[in-house]
């Protein structure tokens, strides 16, 4: 194989971080992760189990930077090799489940994503990551679509005068989830209304907003994930935002983990999921909804609740609207994927809605009326999961519900 | 003893222990020098000792997570380093880290229990879960593993240690009980005290077993020995951080 590969191949092993070698070598490739990976479950394929992905990429690091090789020279990484390392780390959620079972808590969110970057410097990605990446370099947004069509979701809702202020205390990030996926919009409004409805003084940022950069990150191309980093933050500090709030786990992580990482400095503003907004809201008595009694269920999304640590608030929020709230076998940090991240679309369409199923099997099984989340690619998957399936389940974002419940969307 | 034991035993017990600490320390110079030299870690949690200790014990030790989702799979994980760690807690009478007086509040019986009955039983416990982890590994390979070759290497070396190991206390002494017979591997560093004479074929091949798992340690997954007390505290601080 091409030698520049074989070079490329060691530099981008060589990157693995003290940490993430400490991990490596530590692992045992014992499978007690392999039963809690929805990817695995769904395909029994023993590239997509975890525990396997890290036995290859010690393989490979060991090929090119092992101990053995200052004696014996550097040993040839294979085509075989690289397609399985491919077909591994794309074949994953990226929900970080797998570091809830490990008994050394390996941080396997980070390890795969380093293990992208590997296979995105093998120039091994997957067709359409590799096609989703020019579209982010071309649009700004994974979708391809024109950034000056990023607000068109308030021409479809009833938001009549879609602030764009030079300056303000709030800034609302949409995303590109929620701005360019019809399921969404009506997720965007009720944002918006709440925070219209609370009286703040907020903003959104429009055309001018660019992807998080989450989806550069999930391809492997953190370093092009930086410039998107760059370009928000620098766009919050000019408009002298105090508080950005999303409504996307994604996002999220993005702007409050990742960001700060990437610019080696902490922005000068707060980022708050808007479920914590709304947490802050109803716990200060400024906004008060009416109780029901629909039987709703929770879905975690990983970022937001195992990634993220946001469990409590969502969970208090809904019970303030219904007295019925109840929760899948395994919730909070145990929470089962809905498929719905880690680019898993784009890869294996059909193993994201057989993930998704098995959410929606259990949901309808304990008699919810509502299944509810707090992300617009959990969202999106419920939806897709839903129309395939035929489930009998109304899906819903909790700041949709919330709004509805208010009055303030429809 | 006969002149080929005494050689054996020279070599074993009087020459070998250097060369072990000689490649264990190599090896662990060379382990570090790995991870000291690969690339800063951007992302460390603030270490909280609390924590930290928190989920190495509850991880780890207790293998909490495996415990919640699959109780047999738990109850052999637990099992095989329970009786590892029971084992070695055991050899440190024998270099008199601890006594056995520290059972007599407890009675007589008590003591007679815990020094000289329970042993074989844990050490029947390590046989059968190093070999029925051989087979699980066996039986879960290209479906839901892939080993490395040190994977069954490090196994097959424990199960044979501990197979002559147990051998030693189940197969009489070739000489009568002595009062302390001492088994000096490094004079005043590493001094084994041992109650009765041990039966010298099985002593060797324990003590050769049990110098190639140390010497093999910081080049295989026995490393996770050391690494497996770091790992956990970063996910324990990490967790505290998130809130979690
Ligand atoms: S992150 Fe999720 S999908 Fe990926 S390997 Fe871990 S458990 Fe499986
Ligand atoms: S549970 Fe942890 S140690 Fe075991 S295979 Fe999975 S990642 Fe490796």
């Amino acid at each position: 194989m091409a030698s520049n590969i074989q070079e490329k191949a060691k530099k981008a092993l060589g990157e693995f971080t003290k940490r993430q070698l400490m991990e490596l070598d530590t692992c045992s490739h014992c499978a007690l992760c392999t039963d809690m990976c929805p990817a695995y479950n769904e395909s029994k394929n023993v590239l997509h189990a975890p525990g396997v992905r890290t036995s290859k990429l010690v393989k490979l690091y060991d090929k090119k930077h092992g101990f053995w090789t200052k004696l014996f020279g550097e040993k040839e990484i294979t085509e075989k090799e690289i397609e399985e390392l491919a077909e591994s780390t794309y074949h994953c959620s990226l929900c970080g489940r797998c570091m809830e079972s490990c008994p050394f808590g390996f941080q396997t969110h980070e390890l795969w994503i380093k293990a992208r970057e590997i296979v995105d410097s093998l120039e091994a990605s997957p067709e359409n990551v590799i096609r989703l990446a020019g579209l982010m370099d071309e649009n700004m947004n994974p979708y391809g679509l024109e950034p000056d069509t990023r607000l068109d979701w308030s021409f479809f809702t009833d938001l009549d005068d879609a602030p764009e202020l030079d300056e303000a205390e709030i800034a609302y990030f949409v995303g590109c989830t929620t701005a360019y996926k019809g399921a969404n919009h009506d997720v965007a409004f009720a944002i918006c209304s709440l925070l219209e409805n609370q009286g703040e003084n907020w903003t959104l940022l429009g055309e001018d907003e660019w992807c998080c950069g989450a989806p550069s990150v999930m391809s492997g191309k953190t370093e092009e994930a930086k410039k998107y980093a760059e370009h928000n933050v620098e766009l919050f500090e000019s408009k002298k935002i105090k508080r950005v709030i999303t409504g996307c786990a994604g996002c999220y992580r993005m702007l409050k983990f990742e960001y700060p990482v990437m610019l080696g400095r902490k922005p000068n503003f707060e980022v708050m999921h808007a479920v914590q907004y709304l947490h802050e809201q109803l716990t200060t008595g400024r906004l008060e909804v009416e109780q029901g009694k629909e039987k709703i269920i929770y879905h975690d999304p990983c970022e937001l609740g195992r990634l993220g640590g946001i469990i409590k608030e969502p969970r208090e929020v809904l019970a303030k609207i219904t007295s019925e709230l109840i929760e899948f076998d395994e919730h909070g940090v145990d929470s089962k994927c809905c498929g719905g991240g880690g680019l898993l679309q784009s890869v294996n369409n059909d193993m994201r809605l057989n993930i998704v199923k098995e959410k929606l099997d259990e949901a309808v099984e304990k008699g919810a009326e509502m299944l509810v989340s707090a992300c617009p690619a959990c969202k999106l998957a419920f939806v897709d999961g839903v129309r395939e399936f035929k489930h009998d389940i109304e899906i819903y974002d909790i700041h949709e519900l919330i709004a509805k419940r208010l009055g303030v969307s429809d | 003893m006969n002149g080929t034991t005494a050689a054996l035993y020279t070599f074993f017990v009087e020459t070998l222990p250097y060369i072990t600490i000689l490649v264990f320390l190599v090896g662990m110079f060379l382990r570090v020098t790995r991870w000291s030299s690969a690339p800063k870690d951007h992302q460390n949690p603030k270490m909280d000792l609390v924590d930290s200790i928190k989920y190495v014990i509850l991880d780890v030790m207790l293998f909490r997570k495996t415990f919640r989702r699959d109780k047999l799979t738990w109850l052999l994980v637990f099992a095989f380093h329970g009786s590892i760690g029971g084992i070695l807690f055991g050899h440190m009478r024998g270099f008199h880290l601890w006594s056995a007086s520290i059972f007599d509040p407890f009675g007589h019986w008590m003591t007679e229990f815990m020094i000289h009955t329970l042993p074989i039983y844990v050490g029947y416990t390590l046989i059968i879960t190093t070999f029925l982890l051989l087979v699980r590994r066996f039986r879960l390979e290209d479906k839901q593993l892939s080993s490395l070759s040190n994977d069954y290497i490090a196994l097959i070396l424990l199960l044979i240690a501990a197979i002559v190991g147990q051998g030693m206390r189940l197969f009489p002494p070739e000489s009568v009980p002595t009062e302390i017979y001492n088994v000096v591997f490094i004079p005043r560093l590493i001094v084994l005290h041992l109650e009765v004479v041990p039966s010298y074929h099985w002593f060797h091949w324990h003590v050769l077993m049990t110098q190639l798992f140390v010497m093999y340690t910081p080049f295989s997954k026995y490393i996770h020995i050391l690494t497996g007390v770091i790992t956990p505290a970063i996910y324990g601080s990490r967790r505290k951080e998130l809130g979690i």
